[in-house]
């Protein structure tokens, strides 16, 4: 029984891991090819629904955490899946006004090639039972550049989306109301990008180490 | 006897051991590590003790307990004895811990209610006060107060120290949330409940915070005034019934509160307070269990509710 639900875990696993994979590498090439024939402005129409599919379908992980399918500490996953969920569907997709600007094609580009990476990672995993080295290296290595750029890409669309957020009075709960609650949409935005100072170096120096860790062990193999 | 003191990663933290007579005490070994460390940095209440445990092995360390001699730790070699140290941090006394904790809230509550503060969010003009925001201030206030003296009055703690990062860590959560509750209460657009609500929710809340008082004075009398802790069954009063009476009082005040201010802050506050205490009680329960379980003579802890009936 133990070694069946083993397995359905690993078909499960691999299923999930080569799925999002797909997702991505479709939101990759649809930015470049859309950058190429029709200029930045184009990339995110293009890329819209393959990025919001793979992007909340990270949700799952959090529960493959909780439900300890997965060894990942959801403290390290749950940070980094929110700031996506919130630049998906909290900045981009609800102001528009957002999605020609030339930093979203940095965002979705260094999104992309960092989750190619890290679920064809997890997916040969899955399916081979290793992954080869040089998986790996990208792996550890390739965040040195894409993190900045990623981050840098959010900030500053949380940055472009300010005035549009303020003008809209989108997701803001007012009072007087019943329950003496008040929600602006706009402070928490600035709350967000407050965030992210601590926030960004913790993240980098966490994956620094996580490098050192992963990057020695196979070394020592 | 001669005591090897290494940390975790099997490094000698005092060079040569510590050389100490037969009946020394555990306390007595700490008051040598203080003294052999550098700058004497490591104050006792800073160290922890432990008896090293096999690598690999689940079991959790054995922690030398200050009061106990270091020859009740030798498993028959009484000549040698190796003892795991860690560092502990920077450490503060309870008591200062809570007083800056319950501080904030004391202090940050009136300032939303007596100063114009509301100016500077954007909303000019005369504010109305309503009596639930006086009653709901003084309430409040009380509870705080109340508190700080039960710091200095009453309780008496199992550990003399905290380390200091929870003094940063505690002091956000409780100013944060008094600040937030304030700001939401006080607000110029707030809307009071009804009378009755009102009355219901102050009186029923302050019913909790006096049987809360006496059920911290019930628990100070399980312990010895010199400070040395332990762990006693507590009963009387509510406590025969369940065993944190004292975090159900609490929760129960607090919800009296919320019941005659009706917020969202002073909700979220309740479910995040709950849910700490909950964690505590089950600890504190499990904890009990554990040492009066009966055997050699020890009373059998008793069937009781962990901290809210019926739930839990």
């Amino acid at each position: 029984m133990a070694g069946f639900l083993s397995l359905l875990r690993r078909i499960y696993l691999s299923l999930y891991n080569w799925t999002v994979f797909f997702g991505w590498l479709q939101v990759f090439y649809l930015a470049v090819k859309t950058l190429r024939e029709s200029g930045h402005e184009q990339v995110y129409n293009a890329v819209e629904r393959p990025l919001q599919f793979a992007q909340t379908a990270a949700l799952l992980e959090i529960i493959h955490g909780l439900v300890g399918l997965v060894r990942s500490p959801i403290s390290a996953t749950l940070p980094q899946i929110s700031s996506r969920l919130y630049l998906t569907w909290g900045i981009l997709w609800s102001f528009p006004q957002t999605q020609g600007h030339v930093l979203v094609t940095s965002l979705v580009i260094s999104w992309s090639i960092t989750e190619i990476i890290r679920y064809s990672f997890f997916g040969m995993k899955e399916v081979l039972g290793f992954a080869p080295s040089w998986l790996l290296w990208l792996r550890y290595s390739t965040f040195l550049l894409l993190y900045p750029t990623g981050i840098t890409s959010e900030v500053g669309l949380i940055y472009v989306a300010l005035p549009y957020i303020k003008a809209s009075e989108k997701y803001c709960i007012r009072m007087p109301n019943k329950w003496n609650f008040s929600f602006d949409y706009f402070y928490m935005a600035i709350v967000a990008l407050a965030t992210y100072v601590p926030g960004s170096p913790h993240m980098y120096i966490y994956m620094l180490g996580q490098r050192k860790k992963a990057l020695s062990k196979s070394k020592k193999e | 006897m001669k005591v090897t003191v290494v940390s975790r990663s099997g490094k000698e933290v005092i060079k040569g051991g510590i050389d100490l007579g037969d009946s020394a005490t555990v306390a007595d070994l700490q008051e040598a590590i203080h003294r052999r460390s550098k700058a004497r940095k490591f104050y006792p209440s800073r160290q922890r003790l432990t008896l090293p445990i096999q690598p690999g092995s689940k079991e959790r360390p054995v922690v030398l307990n200050f009061k106990k001699s270091l020859k009740d730790y030798c498993d028959g070699n009484l000549d040698y004895l190796t003892v795991v140290f860690k560092d502990l941090g920077s450490q503060v006394s309870y008591r200062t811990l809570f007083f800056w904790e319950y501080l904030g809230p004391l202090v940050l509550y009136p300032i939303f209610y007596y100063f114009p503060v509301y100016q500077y969010f954007g909303y000019k003009g005369e504010r109305i006060i309503h009596p639930v925001q006086t009653y709901a201030l003084y309430y409040w206030c009380f509870h705080y107060f109340k508190r700080i003296l039960e710091t200095f009055f009453v309780h008496r703690f199992s550990h003399a120290t905290s380390p200091l990062s929870n003094v940063f860590r505690n002091c956000a959560y409780y100013w944060s949330f008094g600040s937030y509750i304030a700001y939401c209460v006080n607000h110029p657009l707030y809307t009071p409940v009804s009378y009755h609500q009102m009355k219901i929710g102050f009186g029923f809340g302050l019913l909790c915070q006096i049987s809360n008082f006496y059920c911290h004075i019930l628990l100070r009398n399980l312990r010895k005034p010199d400070g040395n802790g332990g762990y006693q069954i507590p009963r009387g009063f509510l406590f025969n019934i369940v065993t944190c009476a004292n975090y159900t009082t609490e929760i129960y005040q607090l919800l009296g509160f919320n019941i005659a201010t009706q917020t969202v802050a002073g909700y979220s506050f309740l479910a995040v307070a709950t849910i700490i205490m909950t964690n505590w009680a089950l600890a504190k329960h499990r904890r009990l269990k554990k040492i009066f379980d009966g055997k050699d003579g020890r009373p059998k802890y008793p069937r009781r509710w962990v901290i809210l009936p019926p739930f839990l």
